[in-house]
Formats: structure tokens, C-alpha cells, sequence
């Protein structure tokens, strides 16, 4: 077997000997997957599980990591933060309850701790950090304007200060049990601006609607009649969001929401290689067959090839300086196709689709194909790779 | 490409080798300048430790500095690379240093070019084919002769030095292995050599050794088991993947180069959006080679086997490269099909590497042995008949039809 190092040569080692990866790998594999295939099948959120994955006593929370120590969260850097996310999508075999954690702890915390005022930060980041109050985002605002925007933000009645933003989002991760939501709102003039706004503001609705995948991520839509938020629901500058918060909420759906893929990859050709050791096809083992050899040794090196992709991507955003939209474009659309091709590799292998277990082929199949559409997906990550590619664009 | 080569400073470039790439294709021979190019620049000795010559690099630079060279002529890169880094690693490894320093030094300072000879006319993938074979001179002899026909190796119809593989004919008592390493003089006699037209890698000789009782030192005789040379072999798999990788590079960067300037409908190339899909596929998979690449080398560069992982890494990036080839010379159209062309020659260049140093479908067995799928087992292809699938089946009126057609 690959030893270990190698197999998780990015990520770095916490105290008592564990990678992070390790270290949430059995979390994960202790409190997500044993209802995980039981959630997917009722569409469930288990409100205790995200508890249990924030308060963690023995290592970093995973509601928080990028959230500094001073203001209650873990104070992770990019790299390890992305190991914690790999090994929840690893141990808990759960890619929809792990794009919840990534929303949450990642796009909706880091917004507001790199635009975010001091006083917003303070009012938000501790609870979110503990996992006490969920921020929720939706997955079609996450590559700028690339969609056009579905809500408009105009300003409030002369004299009442603030903003009326009206509209409706879909594909918004978290929203049934959000405290609050991070909006991009498009003004007469086109520019755009990003709000946080509350869930308890009047005029705003949910509804309990969510795509076929990922059914253990809570899914909502949200209708925006006319809501007035204040001046301080303005997360950094008025208009400003094409220059500031988009590029980043793009560049971190990219990656952070690529990590648990990564895990997930890694599960499923685990899983590969101990089902081809049991079963037999024409009487010989399956592990004699050269096909499925060959298709066991492609995905592990799909996995390898994602990984360093990914920790390239994710390291980018340590160190202070600015990562690389086309390095973080290029890890989601390798990653994408990646868990794609070792679905369906391990779907091939005899044996695959049994009766019992727990469906993780199955379920990762239908969220790889979702898994591929986000971000942009193809029609969006290729043009921004070669737009920078070419120096056009 | 603007790809960013971060933190590579100190590795050497090689920009008269690049220039005249087009031209060792044509001819088919590495100019002398290049090789002066490649002495100058500290690249032989880059892989290696003070101790016998080298200059310790560490992985980062090997690295970077394997990607510049094949960048700059996959040829070059492949004739300095098989005599430097895997045949001096093989002599280093398996050889002794203090006896082999008169072997390493003249390939470390580039006076002497090396190559390793194991495949021979039979089926390359597989050594119980191989019968070249190495025996004591005489009766009481010290030294040893060597006896066989190495074909289709790289660097042999011109190197000096050749590592062997061959069988030991073993004498009563002699419970050693069946194989060893041979060091063995090309300059004499019993050594006959000639040269095979090749597709791609032309500045790169390759061709065929025919042994006739040639003579070797009994120094230059190091018994190995075969399942340890694997190791030595890994180097010559990281190498070549970098050759890959380094042609995929400059293939990219030429169709980069050609979508700019190429005006279609009254716009560059660059701004259709098949091509530009072509282009970020290829940068997101040589980017995924290349970072793999770079992991491995600092791997080895520590001192790590990293074997399995240079095994996954050889069969992506080499096959990759083929795929950014291809897309090169279609983005280019007739002048990527035109000889002389660069793509033209990167599109020969690149699918050598699939083959050379172990086909794909070869290793992908020993990755997948890694995998602890245990070695790999062949038995004759008899069992679909049995199950029933090897027969046609009969017609919607069943047997009758059947038995008519056959009356
Ligand atoms: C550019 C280049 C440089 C080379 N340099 C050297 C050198 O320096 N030294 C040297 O010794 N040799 C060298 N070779 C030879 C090379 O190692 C062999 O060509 C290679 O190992 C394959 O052997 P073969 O060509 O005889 O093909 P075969 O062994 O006949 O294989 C043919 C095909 O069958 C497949 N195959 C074989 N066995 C299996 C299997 N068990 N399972 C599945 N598929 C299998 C292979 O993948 C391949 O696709 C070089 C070749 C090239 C192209």
C-alpha cells in the first residue's frame, strides 16, 4: 500500500502523531457516516451532527477554522483547513452534509472576516465560529456575474437610510437553517453589492426547495419581498462586490468545496480495491482481472494528481499573498472531472452496486454530476483559465 | 504559457539548446554545442552527491531543472538524462562508489555518454524474454565476457559505457542471482552497434547492441535481484515523465502562441471558445503532472522510494502529453501536420514516451501491485466459452433456423 505520508503528502500533521486528514477522516467516520446514507435517503439535516463537528473537543472545530482565535475560531491556515474539509468528505462519505460545513465554515465566514467591519465581525464570526449560528450562500452567486443577478438592491425611502433588496435565490446551501445569508444585489446602474442579511428580516421568506443531489445539505430557496436592510448590511463597499467579494467567493467555492471531493475520491478507491479483493467474475478474483487493475491504479493516481492541484490552490491563500484565480479554476474543473471518472470507475468494478453498504457509489455518481456544475462548471472555470492563459478576456 | 515556475531561481535554463531543437530533429544528431551547453550549465552533476561528483541539488531544482531541459528539446533532455541521472544512479546504487568513481566521473563531466540496456528483440515488458548473458572469461579467468543482442535502447549507438541487465551463468554452488548488472566498455571489438530510425526524440540515437563474448571487468559485474532494479528503474520513469510533461509545456505554449496571432472570422483564434476549452484543459492536466512531478522529486531527492506514486505519475503525464499533442497540432491546423513545424515535432516526441521505459498498460500492473492487488496473474483467455457467452446466439424461431443454416 502507498504508506501514509505519501498518500497525504500536502497535508500536515496535528499533535499526537494524526495528519488533520487523519484526525477529521475518523471524526467524520464516527459522527457523519453512520446515518449518512439513511439522511440522503430522508433529505435530512441532523442539526446534532453539525454541533458535534463544531464543538469538537480534541482538535479544531469545523464550524470556524478560518475564523482567527481572537474572534472564537480555529485560526487555521488554507492548507489545513483544506486537509480538515478532505478528511470530512473521506470519513464521512457524505458530500451533501460536507458542501453544508464547507458553506458555512468557509464562503460564509471568510467573507466576512476579509470584508467584513469590526463590528460586524464581531457580531457574527464568535457564533459562527461555534457553529450556533449558520451562514448561508447560494451556489448560483458564486461565480460573479457569470449568471445574471436575480436580485436588486435600491435604496431605502429618503431618510430611513439603508437598502430594499428584492428577489428570489435558489441553490442556497444552508438556508432552512440559516441565521443569516450573504446576498449579491445588483443596482440600477449594474454594479453590485454584497449585503448580509438576516434571517429574521421582515419580507424575508424560504422555501423548501432544493435540486435532486446532495439531499443532506439543507436546501432552500429565498424570496426577498422588498426587505429593508441597514447601512451596516453592507458587507465592505457599495458597488464594489465585482472587485472584492466575488473574485474571492469564486476562488473559495473552487477549492474549499472541491476538498471533501477529494476525500471522497479517496474513499471510493479504498473501497475499490478491498471489493475487488472479495468478489470473483468467470471464477477468477476480480483482483486478477487486468481492466479492473487498471482501473484501480487510474484512480489512484486521479486522487494524487487532484490532491496536489488542490493543496497548490489552497496554500495560495496562506502567506498573505493573492491566489491564483486560474490555479484555483484549474484544481475545480481537474477535481470535478476527476470524481466523475472514479465514480465511474469503481461503478464498473463487479460487485459495485450491492444491495447493502452504504450506497456511497450511488450517491456520490448522482452528486459528482451536480459536484460538476457548480462553480461554473466547465462553461465558466475554462474560459477563466484561458482568458488568463491568453491575456484576453 | 505564463505558467509561474516559482521557486526555481537556481535552476539552470537552457536557451541555445531550445533554439536549436528544430535543427537536432532534422539532423538526427545533438549538436556539440549542446553538449557544452549542458556541461556549463552544472545540469549532469545536479542529481547527484559531492561525494562522487555531483552538486546535491535539492528536489525543487532537479526538478525544475529536468522540466527546463525537456522543455527546451526532449531529445537533448533524453540522451543527457538516461546517461546522467538514471545510468549514473544505477552505477551509484547498485555499484560501488569508491570502485565506479572512474564509471561516474567521465558522466558526471559530461566526456563520456552512457545508456542502459535491458529490452531486446522480444517483448520489451517482459525479462524472461531477455537472454544476454555474462560468464567468466576462462576456467580460472577473473574476468567475465558477455554474450546477447540489447535492441531499441536509447543513447546506445552512441555512448561509451552501457549498463547491462543480462543473466548470470552461474557455476555449481553459486546460490547468488540470476541476474546482475554489467558495466561494459562500448570501445572494443566484440561490441557491435547500429542505429534505428525512430518517430520522435531524433536528436536522441537508439538503436540495438549486439554482445559477441565482449569482455568485463569482474569489478564491473554486480549480481542484482531483479525484483531490487525496479528502484533503480523508477528513475528512469520520473525522468521520462518529465519529458512528457516539458513537451506538453511547449506545446501548450506554442497553441497559445498560434490562437493569439491566427486571425478566423475576422478574430484571433483566442477568442473562440472551442479553442480556449482546449487550452484550459491542457493547463489543468499538465499543471496536475507537473505538481505531481515535483512532489516525487523532492520525494527521491530525500531519499524516499516514492516508487508507486512515480509509476502513476509516468502513465498520466505521457499520455497527457500525447492528448496536449494533439490538441496543439489541431489548433495549429496544416501547419501542425507541416514537417520542420515545432508541434509537428512535439507530436512525434510525445508519444515515445508512452512506450520508452515501460508501456503504460505495463506499469499501470505494478501500480496496481502497489495498490496491494498482489502480482499480476496470467492464465490463458478460456473462460467466456464456459460460461456461455462465446457462441452466437440462435434466431427469434429458435434451433430450427439454426440447424437449416447449417444442413
Ligand atoms: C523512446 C524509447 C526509448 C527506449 N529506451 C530504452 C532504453 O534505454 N533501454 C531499454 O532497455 N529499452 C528501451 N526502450 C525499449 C522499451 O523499454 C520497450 O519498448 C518497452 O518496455 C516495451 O517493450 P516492447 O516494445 O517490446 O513492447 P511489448 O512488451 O511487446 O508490449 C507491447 C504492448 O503490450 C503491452 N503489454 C505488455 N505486457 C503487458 C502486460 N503484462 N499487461 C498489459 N499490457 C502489456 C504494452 O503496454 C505495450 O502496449 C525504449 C523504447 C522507446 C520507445
Amino acid at each position: 500500500m502507498l504508506s501514509h505520508t505519501l498518500a497525504n503528502g500536502a497535508a500536515d500533521a496535528d499533535g499526537g502523531g494524526l495528519s488533520l486528514v487523519e484526525w477529521a477522516r475518523e471524526l467524520a467516520g464516527r459522527v457523519v457516516r453512520p446515518t449518512a446514507a439513511e439522511r440522503d435517503r430522508d433529505r435530512r439535516w441532523d442539526q446534532g451532527i453539525f454541533a458535534e463537528l463544531s464543538g469538537a473537543r480534541s482538535g479544531p472545530g469545523l464550524a470556524g477554522p478560518l475564523v482567527p482565535r481572537a474572534l472564537g475560531g480555529g485560526g487555521l491556515s488554507a492548507t489545513r483547513t483544506c486537509a480538515l474539509l478532505e478528511g470530512l468528505g473521506d470519513g464521512g462519505r457524505d458530500p451533501g452534509l460536507a458542501l453544508a460545513v464547507g458553506v458555512h465554515a468557509v464562503l460564509a465566514t471568510v467573507l466576512l472576516r476579509a470584508f467584513g467591519n469590526p463590528r460586524q465581525q464581531r457580531r457574527y464570526l464568535p457564533r459562527m465560529a461555534s457553529g450556533e449560528w449558520v451562514g448561508a450562500v447560494s451556489l448560483r452567486q458564486t461565480q460573479g456575474a457569470a449568471h445574471a443577478s436575480t436580485v436588486t438592491a435600491r435604496p431605502a425611502a429618503a431618510g430611513l437610510g439603508g437598502w430594499v433588496l428584492s428577489g428570489e435565490l435558489d441553490l442556497v446551501a444552508g438556508a432552512p437553517v440559516a441565521h443569516h445569508f450573504l446576498v449579491i444585489a445588483a443596482h440600477d446602474d449594474g454594479s453590485r453589492t454584497a449585503f448580509v442579511v438576516d434571517r429574521t428580516t421582515p419580507g424575508l421568506l424560504i422555501n423548501d426547495v432544493g435540486p435532486v443531489a446532495m439531499r443532506t445539505c439543507p436546501w432552500g430557496q429565498v424570496m426577498l419581498d422588498g426587505c429593508v436592510v441597514p447601512e451596516d448590511a453592507v458587507l465592505s463597499t457599495v458597488g464594489g462586490a465585482a472587485d472584492e467579494v466575488e473574485p474571492l467567493l469564486a476562488a473559495l467555492d473552487w477549492v474549499f468545496l472541491s476538498a471533501p471531493w477529494l476525500g471522497v475520491m479517496r474513499a471510493l478507491t479504498r473501497d475499490a480495491i478491498a471489493d475487488a479483493r472479495e468478489h470473483h467474475l468467470f471464477g477468477r478474483p476480480v483482483v486478477h482481472a487486468q481492466s479492473a487493475r487498471f482501473t484501480l491504479a487510474d484512480q489512484a493516481a486521479q486522487c494524487e494528481l487532484a490532491s496536489g492541484l488542490l493543496y497548490r490552490a489552497a496554500g495560495q491563500f496562506d502567506g498573505g499573498g493573492r491566489p491564483s484565480r486560474e490555479d484555483a479554476a484549474a484544481a475545480r474543473l481537474f477535481v470535478a472531472a476527476a470524481a466523475r471518472a472514479v465514480t465511474e470507475g469503481a461503478a464498473r468494478l463487479p460487485g459495485a452496486l450491492g444491495t447493502t453498504g452504504d450506497h456511497l457509489i450511488e450517491r456520490a455518481h448522482r452528486d459528482a454530476l451536480f459536484f460538476a456544475e457548480t462553480g461554473g462548471g466547465t462553461e465558466v472555470l475554462r474560459p477563466v483559465i484561458a482568458a488568463s492563459l491568453l491575456g484576453i478576456g | 504559457m505564463n505558467g509561474d515556475h516559482r521557486g526555481i531561481d537556481t535552476a539552470p535554463s537552457f536557451p541555445g539548446i531550445a533554439a536549436r531543437a528544430a535543427e537536432t530533429d532534422a539532423t538526427g544528431r545533438i549538436p556539440l554545442q549542446n553538449w557544452k551547453e549542458l556541461t556549463d550549465s552544472g545540469y549532469l552533476r545536479l542529481f547527484h552527491s559531492p561525494d562522487i561528483g555531483g552538486t546535491g541539488a535539492d528536489g525543487p531544482t532537479q526538478a525544475a531543472a529536468m522540466e527546463a531541459l525537456a522543455r527546451a528539446c526532449a531529445g537533448t533532455f533524453w540522451a543527457a538524462t538516461v546517461s546522467a541521472l538514471l545510468c549514473a544512479k544505477l552505477i551509484s546504487t547498485y555499484g560501488d562508489t569508491r570502485e565506479h568513481a572512474r564509471l561516474l566521473r567521465p558522466l558526471l563531466s559530461g566526456e563520456r555518454l552512457a545508456t542502459f540496456a535491458v529490452v531486446e528483440k522480444t517483448a520489451g515488458s517482459d525479462s524472461g524474454t531477455f537472454r544476454t548473458t555474462v560468464r567468466p572469461a576462462g576456467p580460472a579467468g577473473s574476468d567475465f565476457v558477455i554474450t546477447g543482442e540489447k535492441s531499441r535502447i536509447a543513447n546506445s549507438p552512441a555512448a561509451d559505457l552501457a549498463v547491462v541487465l543480462a543473466r548470470r551463468e552461474k557455476l555449481p554452488g553459486d546460490d547468488g542471482p540470476d541476474w546482475c548488472l554489467a558495466f561494459v566498455d562500448l570501445r572494443q571489438p566484440r561490441v557491435q552497434r547500429y542505429a534505428i530510425p525512430h518517430m520522435g526524440l531524433r536528436g536522441m540515437s537508439w538503436g540495438g547492441i549486439v554482445f559477441d563474448d565482449a569482455h568485463v571487468a569482474a569489478a564491473d559485474v554486480v549480481p542484482v535481484p531483479i525484483e531490487e532494479l525496479a528502484e533503480g528503474m523508477a528513475w528512469g520513469w520520473l525522468f521520462i515523465a518529465f519529458a512528457a510533461i516539458g513537451i506538453a509545456e511547449s506545446a501548450l505554449a506554442a497553441s497559445v502562441r498560434h490562437a493569439r496571432q491566427r486571425v478566423s472570422f475576422g478574430r484571433p483564434l483566442a477568442h473562440m471558445e472551442g479553442v480556449q476549452a482546449q487550452l484550459a484543459e491542457s493547463h489543468a492536466q499538465i499543471d496536475a503532472a507537473r505538481l505531481l512531478a515535483h512532489r516525487v522529486t523532492c520525494e527521491r531527492a530525500a531519499g524516499r522510494s516514492a516508487r508507486d506514486l512515480i509509476g502513476m505519475l509516468k502513465i498520466y503525464a505521457t499520455e497527457m502529453a500525447v492528448g496536449v499533442a494533439a490538441r496543439a497540432v489541431q489548433i495549429h491546423g496544416a501547419a501542425g501536420v507541416t514537417s520542420g513545424h515545432e508541434v509537428e515535432r512535439l507530436y512525434r516526441d510525445a508519444q515515445m514516451n508512452v512506450i520508452g521505459g515501460f508501456a503504460s498498460n505495463r506499469l499501470r500492473e505494478q501500480v496496481a501491485e502497489g495498490l496491494g492487488l498482489g502480482p499480476a496473474v496470467y492464465r490463458a483467455f478460456d473462460w467466456v466459452t464456459p460460461s456461455g457467452l462465446g457462441r452466437d446466439p440462435v434466431g427469434l424461431d429458435g434451433l430450427v433456423h439454426a440447424a437449416g443454416d447449417g444442413a
